[in-house]
């Protein structure tokens, strides 16, 4: 674009056309000599340093021996320290207790009873059809025979749970009233989300050593800041008038909480006891690396021994678990659509004339039931504490008929689950794993196939880019290029910061392996990128991409994420490759949906007025949609690196190699917890590290606000 | 005051009930460096100063006035005057800074956290500008809400909730949500609420200001169709003219945190007392609000013809008569005797100064002119 002057223009316009070209082409050449200058300085370092390599071994400052001596102090001292007969030991001896006393008052339960349990909480919240569904789910436990490991895991996540919210709830409605608190909280809980959630293990092991109680430990820690949070937010955005309306009519702060702000915060609350649960969720498996036993332990061990089949059915059950408690406390929550239906059948089928008449004895059946129940329950009317079940005639006849059975089958015996339930696809799964490593690795025969494709990742992508950052490149300029970084996206501060973190990995004697997971890292996010945001702009632009992509989505977010290897394990065998794919696929959503958001966020008017004055679809994504859906796509860009970074332990489990693996063996074996810390917090450090870069490079992405 | 002391008066006791609500002097400054701001306040530094120097806000300035009872007091400003800074001192919702806030006598601000949650139990009530309404409580729960508050049983505060309800006309709707019902049906619920803990003292904060001009009118008139039958002494506040003089016993008006003038009215509008109320004043409907006796010539000499008009009649009413006849009409008093008269061209020329200029003085004392 020269800058002719325009014909019909006055001599002045055309001046200011010139200068305004000028200005334009200056401030282009400058960002781009600032990145050639930075990008010179790290190229002229670099070969002024070529022999230095990695960060020198000796510097390292031993942070693994200290922590292995104190583990040893723990071990000596638990029984005779006042700090552990005083305060862990009682708080490790009361929750082992309850745990205790849930798992076998589940185990005690015959297995209908826990079947109808579950169908019956499920129908109530969401309607009959969940009910069956629910039901099954539980009966999947008993027939891929870990019956007793299921019900051991819904133990452990009652419990975990339970302390989540008897602490979180109220810890939430006293940072809601008292902004110190908040204040004070905040940095806390980010740093609790921001953080990978196999960083807690490691403090909590060496605490409580290797067992169940330190398990639940740290699934509270992990999955406590949800329910804070969304405790604090439903309070705070009770309507504020409703508060001065209650105050103004005398209430006490304890009848304003109870009466006014409670309830109104009530969906906010369920919804953080929601995340709450499904976090905890997902870390059975990690949360198995401390013996937290049940279905993770299986996963764990059965991907251990490449029990491929074995693995997906455990982790399948976790997912219904998952998806069960999921889906009710949505619905308690009234999020989800609150169609409590009493159909059983799909409503495609009540064309037929018997599905009708079936419905219909149902619905019969139901009222009856109800008047029978309600009757039943009436005298409780004036009980209190028990009034509510007079109003709920549904769940007081389920609840007398389940503790009905329940004695009798304690009286006439305790039925095992019977044998005859029973099946397995292990079998199945295992086949196709040789199926596929025979048939696809390489495809007949010919160089195509996932071995290639991983051989081609690795060979081109990781282990270059390994090399490079830790062998090839002196450290040093590695510590320059990320302060440079640091400096241009947040001055001073933000590239003391990094130069901080980056240097913290070599003191910690971590640098070899940090570069690792660093080139795992960036080929994972790469990939995610790669793939997430064309999907994300493509759903933006077609409603019906959206629909079909959505539920892939929702899959992949909902699921645990090491169920995730399991197929990645069946494609590509284990080794870092796997790693990174599932990383991949569990990052994706992340990038996807937050570009989709983006785009569809931008104002339909700024759309429209683009394409008025005629630009085409292209046109209008390039120069109007991305711009403006920049700071959302940039979030999701962040989230991307925060979920990969999350993966790096699930990685080290399938031969990740890097951190992950070194955390992995600090939490298996109690001899090497000293370096799996230290590999933690390497990890750690890595994540500050980019979260910050990445955070302060979307905030220039961000529209000034406001006006004149 | 207390009871005791009454053994020592000489002389008849005087019986005189307490007045409502007084307030002296009361200022609200929001900030952190207020020791500063109070002392330029003592000063008499003006708000902006205040401001500028200790990045202290003076929201409420030296606000001084009583309520009697039965009153309707109405406090009119435009946003950012202060004017629901100032109501909510008056029920410690705000806490006031300086200045005390009498209640039948009492200072609230002595009051303890227990005594003052007593007070606006049994004494106070309020309505809210966005109604303020409980979103997660049926209607009838919301108008009980008081009630419930205070302990009463639930058949009871049912029954008074109920009750209550079919004043304001809303008998039908006790089982609906709050967010099922029109805005104007909304604060009839918060006005229900109010009413249902029969305080002595109501306090509305701008409650018509969210609802659209046809609603608001139904409003007001029923507000003062209630006021008629029930006499509850009422704090107003509202930041449109018009409302303040149909609902106004007195009004005061308030700006940058302050006073500008407090008055009937009829004082207001035929005596502004600056150009800043005189700005409202201008397209007011005056002849709704002065009334014939401040027109009026003193009777010197004989009375003229037809029928007298009282003192007290506003001007529309008597505007037709003067219209048809040019001739003066006799203005009667209480008693019912003429005490002057009002012509045609005495009511041209005031409306017409009033509206250019505004004349000082314009009032009952109009022989002056």
């Amino acid at each position: 674009m020269t800058a002719a002057p325009p014909a019909t223009g006055s001599s002045e316009v055309a001046g200011a056309v010139e200068a305004r070209l000028t200005l334009d082409r200056r401030r282009r050449t400058r960002s781009g000599s600032e990145l050639a200058v930075g990008l010179a300085i790290v190229v002229a370092a670099q070969l002024a340093l070529s022999s230095v390599g990695g960060f020198p071994e000796s510097w390292a400052i031993g942070l693994s021996d200290w922590i292995d001596d104190a583990r040893r102090w723990v071990i000596n001292n638990q029984t005779t320290h006042w700090s552990f007969s005083f305060i862990f030991n009682p708080i490790s001896d009361s929750i082992d207790w309850g745990l205790r006393i849930v798992e076998r008052f589940l185990l005690w339960l015959p297995w209908y009873v826990v079947a109808a349990a579950g169908g019956m909480v499920a129908a109530s919240a969401l309607g009959m059809r969940a009910g069956l569904l629910a039901a099954v789910g539980v009966l999947y436990f008993g027939a891929i025979e870990l019956w007793e490991e299921s019900l051991q895991t819904v133990a452990l996540m009652t419990v975990a749970v339970g302390i989540s919210v008897a602490i979180g709830v109220p810890v939430g409605i006293a940072s809601a009233r008292y902004d110190r608190l908040r204040r004070s909280l905040r940095p806390l809980l980010d740093a609790m989300q921001t953080l990978p959630a196999f960083v807690y293990l490691i403090p909590v092991v060496l605490l409580f050593g290797v067992a169940r109680v330190p398990a639940i430990i740290a699934t509270v820690v992990y999955a406590l800041p949800p329910v804070i949070r969304l405790t604090d937010l439903g309070i705070r955005t009770v309507s504020p008038a409703t508060v001065e309306a209650a105050e103004m009519f005398g209430a006490t702060p304890r009848q304003t909480l109870r009466k006014v702000q409670l309830p109104q915060a009530l969906p906010s609350v369920l919804t953080g006891i929601n995340q709450t649960i499904m976090m905890a969720l997902s870390i059975v498996v990690i949360a198995a690396l401390i013996g937290a036993g049940g279905l993770g332990q299986v996963v764990l061990e059965s991907l251990r021994r490449l029990f491929v089949g074995r693995a997906l059915e455990a982790g399948l059950a976790i997912v219904v678990l998952a998806m069960l408690m999921d889906r009710v406390t949505h619905g308690a929550a009234g999020l989800g659509t609150r169609r409590r239906r009493l159909r059983l059948m799909p409503d495609s089928l009540e064309r037929l004339g018997f599905v009708r008449a079936f419905e219909s004895a149902l619905e019969s059946l139901d009222r009856f039931l109800c008047r029978v129940g309600a009757s039943l329950a009436s005298p409780l009317r004036r009980t209190p504490g028990l009034a509510a079940l007079a109003r709920h005639p549904r769940w007081a006849l389920g609840l007398v008929a389940l503790v009905v059975v329940t004695i009798a089958s304690a009286v006439l015996g305790r039925p095992e689950f019977p044998s005859a339930i029973s099946f397995s696809f292990a079998p199945a799964i295992d086949w196709l794993v040789d199926w596929v490593r025979d048939n696809l690795y390489e495809i007949g025969g010919t160089w195509f196939g996932t071995g290639w494709f991983s051989d081609s990742i690795t060979i081109y992508a990781v282990t270059p880019l390994r090399e490079l950052f830790s062998a090839d490149l002196a450290w040093p300029v590695v510590v320059l290029a990320v302060a440079l970084a640091g400096w241009r996206l947040g001055g001073a501060p933000l590239a003391t910061f990094c130069t901080a973190c980056v240097a913290g990995l070599g003191f910690l004697g971590m640098w070899t392996l940090s570069m690792d997971t660093l080139a795992q890292v960036v080929v994972a996010v790469v990939m995610a990128i790669i793939c997430g945001i064309p999907l994300g702009v493509l759903a933006a632009r077609s409603d019906r991409f959206e629909r079909l992509l959505k539920p892939v989505l929702d899959f992949l977010q909902t699921i645990p994420s090491f169920v995730l290897l399991v197929p990645v394990i069946i494609m590509f065998n284990v080794g870092r490759i796997p790693g990174i794919i599932a990383s991949v696929l569990y990052a994706l959503p992340a990038a996807t949906r937050l570009t989709n958001l983006g785009i569809r966020q931008v104002e339909g008017e700024a759309t429209e007025a683009s394409r008025a004055f005629g630009a085409t679809r292209g046109q209008t994504l390039r120069k109007v949609q991305l711009p403006l859906a920049a700071p959302s796509i940039m979030a999701g860009i962040n989230q991307t690196v925060m979920l990969v970074l999350a993966m790096v332990v699930i990685a080290g489990l399938v031969g990740g190699g890097g951190l992950g693996l070194e955390t992995v063996k600090g939490l298996r074996r109690t001899d090497s917890v000293g370096s799996g810390f230290v590999a933690g917090l390497a990890i750690v450090l890595l994540a500050m590290l980019l979260d910050r870069l990445l955070q302060a490079w979307t905030r220039r992405f961000t529209p000034v606000e406001g006006g004149p | 005051m207390k009871g005791e002391s009454r053994g020592h008066y000489i002389g008849p006791v005087v019986t005189t009930e307490p007045t409502p609500l007084e307030c002296h002097e009361v200022t609200k400054v929001f900030g952190d460096n207020l020791a500063a701001a109070r002392s330029l306040l003592a000063d008499g530094v003006d708000r902006q100063q205040v401001l500028d120097r200790t990045g202290c806000l003076v929201a409420v300035r030296d606000a001084t006035f009583s309520v009697e009872r039965g009153e309707t007091f109405v406090v009119m400003g435009l946003s950012g005057s202060g004017k629901s800074t100032l109501i909510r001192c008056l029920s410690r919702l705000i806490e006031p800074t300086s200045g005390t806030v009498k209640i039948d006598g009492t200072p609230i601000g002595d009051l303890d956290d227990q005594e003052l949650r007593e007070l606006r139990r049994q004494r106070l009530s309020m309505v809210f500008q966005h109604f303020g309404l409980f979103p997660h409580r049926k209607v009838i729960d919301n108008v009980a809400f008081g009630l419930e508050i205070q302990g009463a049983a639930k058949a009871d505060r049912y029954e008074r909730a109920f009750e209550v309800l079919s004043v304001v006309g809303l008998g039908d709707w006790a089982d609906h949500f709050p967010q099922q019902l029109s805005g104007g049906m909304q604060q009839r619920v918060g006005l229900a609420r109010a009413l249902c803990v029969e305080p002595e003292i109501l306090f509305f904060d701008e409650p018509f200001s969210a609802l659209d001009p046809l609603i608001r009118r139904d409003m007001q008139d029923e507000l003062l169709s209630l006021q008629a039958r029930m006499r509850r002494t009422l704090v107003f506040i509202t930041h449109d003219f018009h409302e303040a003089l149909k609902l106004g016993d007195r009004i005061a008006i308030m700006k940058d945190g302050e006073f500008v003038q407090v008055g009937t009215p009829e004082q207001i509008v035929s005596a502004p007392a600056d150009d800043y109320v005189r700005e409202f004043t201008e397209d007011a409907p005056k002849t709704k609000v002065i009334t014939v006796g401040s027109v009026m010539r003193p009777l010197d000499g004989e009375v003229p013809a037809g029928a007298p008009v009282s003192l007290d009649a506003v001007l529309d009413d008597v505007l037709p008569r003067l219209l048809a006849n040019p001739a003066a009409l006799p203005v009667a008093d209480d008693q019912g005797e003429v005490v002057g008269t009002v012509d045609r061209d005495r009511v041209v020329a005031l409306l017409d100064e009033n509206s250019r200029s505004g004349a000082a003085g314009v009032g009952r004392n109009a022989d002056q002119l």
